[in-house]
């Protein structure tokens, strides 16, 4: 059974409809990329999972239970957050921000497993455990943000552009960091982007999203395959996507 | 100078015998009220007696006279001299918080009843008489002997050349004349208005507002050519003005006597009659000479208070003073700001007390203030829809001149401390609202975000993030309201909290630059050092991690 599953959620604020009945299921051990434009309904879909989005019609499911009857806030300390601009809380030490969610949970260690989530993302707790927020380069932080989103070992990761805000290089070493941790613990991940080669390299499955629905989802190698299976029945919007950002011919 | 202008400088001798023969009256019935007193001994009989006074010179010299006479005959006194304007002092009166003060016949017709005068000196005491024990039960108490009426004056230089010398002349030839007149004159029914309907139109080249210390000195040096004057003052005659004979009879009856609250004239009868001991006994000249050695002579108010009561042959053994009008350095001619550190130090007891009264004043009403604003515009964050509006109504209130503000405070709170700090703690309202709104809609809205997207609450989110943050913000919010109610808090004076404004008030009245810079100059020092400590506060409490940005 998937360990997220989403059916026909409809979201709508005031006159514009960002979520338009939309289905998604995400087995455990995957990593899902929903791509799309901005509008999409990308990160509306992405927050319908941790209870940040209330669905106006349609469930969503989290471990087989539906998000709506669950507690928020225990839900939320189960499921690891990284947001675009890492979101650090700026008078709190990286440490400090890693051991965020251990410490909600009241672990003992919650300041080891601080440590190590920082030491998994490539900062040596030592040099950087100490220092603020603002002393850090941008990559540098967003590591912290993904350090702070799993060292409590959630199974579920959500992130919504991680790492939208990087330069190339600093992009790739976080996207590095990042397939590192995640091959290591093995956590079922929901991602959004809007860069469809960052999709391409760091996730299992992609699903395309336009106006507030998938329109296309494969796995990431048969993607430009069914891509223009789809643009032979006439759909061509996932190809025109593919070939937009220089994935695909 | 021939001094006999004005209806009502003449006709205080028929008066003076109406005082008499109520004296005569009413002391009879106080003997007995007082072995009444004396078997059912009035708990009032041992309470001080408020005496208040208005804001100008011969209102502080006489309520100082009524002050020492009652204290020659064994009363307690509690001086609230300065207290404040004619509407604000009368207030106080009806609400039995001040038993007595000068007024004048003329002021009560017009200013308070609203009506015109009509039947000379005797017929508005009487009507007067009549109608405020009728309405407020409020009594006038035999008048002094003189009448201090407005009066309209002119550069004798300026007379001479434009050949006037009466209210009909001065209307002809106002349009190419500058007037100055003290805000009471320009805004009352018996002062520029009615003069205007009465002579067919007086329409200056330009009218200015002027306080009672600038005005003959604005005179002097040409910057206005009419100023409002009392028929009393001091500085008439120093100056060699001219003053326009009111060939109309436009102005009022304005004689002097002593207005006493209801509670005060049936309970302390003993008192009642001490004060009518001064029936018929000042004259202008009297009068005129005490005002003179206060304005131009400087001398303290007290001095010139027993001058006086020495020169009508009712002077006693010594006497007390106010806090805000004693010590003016033994009454040397004019005083330099060179006199101000000693008169400052001749005065330190009663400057620290009005200093640490100042500091009360504003600490309570900022405590009050970061009580009420800081949660609100906490709780605001979670109803941004009703944020505009709650700190628009508290900028609003920002609007409204200190003073406007504390006359609105009076008919709620009274007279004293409790008026003067509601109105500075609606002054510090805006500031800090504002400010917590702001600082915490603007903490770190990406952490706030964050936080909240792995499980903290909001009273974690609260309490962790957004306030730590805000601090500094709600501190610069607390930071601004102090400076402002440091200053504010001298216009307290008015309304009789007391504070530094005490000085500054009572040296506009008597025309002493020194006695008002030993107000203003501590106030403005305190105003820098409360800016300075909460500025540190302000660093101080912002957190580690954010220290130094920006700032």
């Amino acid at each position: 059974m998937a360990l997220i599953e989403i059916e026909g959620a409809v979201k709508r604020y005031g006159p514009a409809t960002a979520l338009d009945g939309v289905s998604l299921q995400v087995d455990a051990g995957a990593c899902v990329a929903l791509v799309g434009e901005s509008g999409s309904g990308k990160t509306t879909l992405l927050r319908a999972i941790n209870g940040l989005t209330a669905l106006d019609e349609g469930h969503a499911h989290v471990r087989g239970e539906p998000v709506a009857s669950l507690d928020p806030v225990a839900l939320r300390r189960s499921i690891g957050y990284v947001q675009q601009d890492g979101g650090l809380i700026p008078h709190w030490t990286c440490l400090g921000n890693a051991a965020l969610v251990p410490s909600l949970l009241g672990m003992a260690d919650a300041a080891e497993r601080g440590r190590n989530a920082l030491d998994a993302t490539g900062l040596d707790p030592t040099i950087f455990g100490g220092r603020y927020p603002r002393e850090l380069s941008g990559g540098q932080r967003q590591r912290v943000a993904i350090a702070r989103a799993v060292a409590a070992d959630p199974d579920v990761l959500l992130m919504d552009e991680p790492f939208g805000a990087l330069d190339a290089v600093t992009r790739f070493e976080a996207q590095e960091a990042f397939l590192a941790l995640r091959g290591a613990a093995g956590v079922t991940a929901v991602l959004v982007t809007h860069d469809l080669a960052e999709a391409l390299r760091i996730a299992t499955r992609i699903a395309v999203m336009r106006a507030g629905k998938v329109v296309l989802e494969a796995a990431s190698g048969d993607l430009s395959a069914e891509a223009r299976e789809e643009a032979a029945r006439g759909n061509g919007y996932a190809a025109e996507l593919l070939k937009k950002s220089g994935v695909a011919a | 100078m021939g001094r006999r202008w004005g209806v009502a400088a003449g006709p205080w001798r028929p008066l003076a015998w109406v005082g008499v023969a109520w004296v005569a009256l009413w002391g009879s019935a106080s003997v007995v009220g007082r072995s009444a007193a004396a078997q059912v001994p009035h708990r009032s009989q041992t309470e001080p007696v408020v005496v208040a006074s208005k804001q100008f010179a011969e209102s502080y010299v006489l309520a100082e006279v009524f002050a020492q006479l009652l204290e020659q005959h064994g009363h307690a006194v509690d001086r609230r001299l300065g207290l404040g304007t004619t509407e604000l002092t009368f207030q106080a009166l009806v609400r039995g918080e001040v038993d007595v003060y000068p007024e004048y016949t003329g002021t009560g017709l017009v200013a308070v009843l609203k009506e015109s005068p009509s039947g000379g000196s005797a017929g508005v005491f009487r009507r007067v008489s009549d109608v405020f024990e009728a309405r407020w039960g409020a009594r006038w108490l035999p008048p002094l002997g003189f009448a201090n009426s407005y009066a309209v004056a002119l550069r004798r230089s300026t007379a001479d050349s434009l050949g006037i010398h009466s209210l009909t002349g001065l209307a002809r030839a106002a349009p190419e004349l500058a007037a100055g007149f003290s805000p009471d004159f320009s805004g009352r029914t018996d002062g520029l208005a009615g003069l205007s309907d009465a002579y067919g139109g007086m329409q200056f080249r330009e009218v200015r507002n002027l306080l009672q210390a600038v005005k003959y000195r604005a005179l002097a040096e040409g910057q206005v050519d009419v100023i409002d004057a009392y028929s009393t003052d001091g500085a008439v005659a120093r100056y060699d003005l001219a003053v326009m004979t009111d060939d109309r009879a436009f102005f009022p009856p304005y004689d002097a006597a002593p207005l006493a609250s209801r509670r005060f004239f049936e309970d302390r009868p003993g008192a009642v009659l001490v004060l009518s001991r001064l029936a018929g006994r000042i004259d202008e000249d009297v009068m005129r000479r005490a005002n003179e050695r206060v304005e131009l002579g400087g001398a303290p108010v007290a001095q010139a208070a027993s001058e006086l009561l020495a020169e009508i042959g009712l002077a006693g053994a010594g006497s007390g003073a106010g806090d805000a009008v004693a010590g003016r350095d033994g009454g040397t001619d004019s005083r330099s700001v060179r006199a101000l550190p000693s008169h400052m130090w001749a005065n330190r007891t009663a400057l620290g007390r009005q200093a640490a009264r100042h500091l009360f004043l504003v600490l309570t009403s900022l405590g009050a203030a970061v009580l009420v604003a800081v949660p609100v515009g906490v709780a605001l964050e979670r109803r941004r829809s009703a944020a505009e509006g709650t700190i628009r109504i508290a900028g609003l209130l920002q609007t409204i001149p200190g003073i406007a503000l504390l006359a609105f405070m009076i008919p709620l709170f009274g007279i004293g401390a409790t008026p003067a700090a509601a109105a500075l703690f609606l002054y510090s309202l805006l500031p800090i609202l504002r400010n917590t709104y702001t600082g915490i809609v603007g903490a770190a809205p990406g952490a706030v975000e964050a936080g909240r997207a792995l499980g903290m609450t909001e009273g974690q989110l609260l309490r962790r993030i957004r306030l730590p943050l805000a601090a500094p913000v709600v501190m610069a919010g607390v930071r601004t309201a102090a400076v402002i109610n440091v200053g504010t808090a001298t216009l307290a004076a008015f309304v009789g909290a007391g504070g530094l404004g005490d000085p500054i008030v009572a040296g506009l009245a008597l025309s002493d630059p020194v006695m008002i810079l030993s107000g203003a100059v501590p106030a403005a020092a305190m105003a820098l050092a409360v800016d300075w400590g909460l500025a540190r506060a302000e660093a101080r409490v912002a957190p580690k991690g954010v220290r130094e940005q920006g700032r």
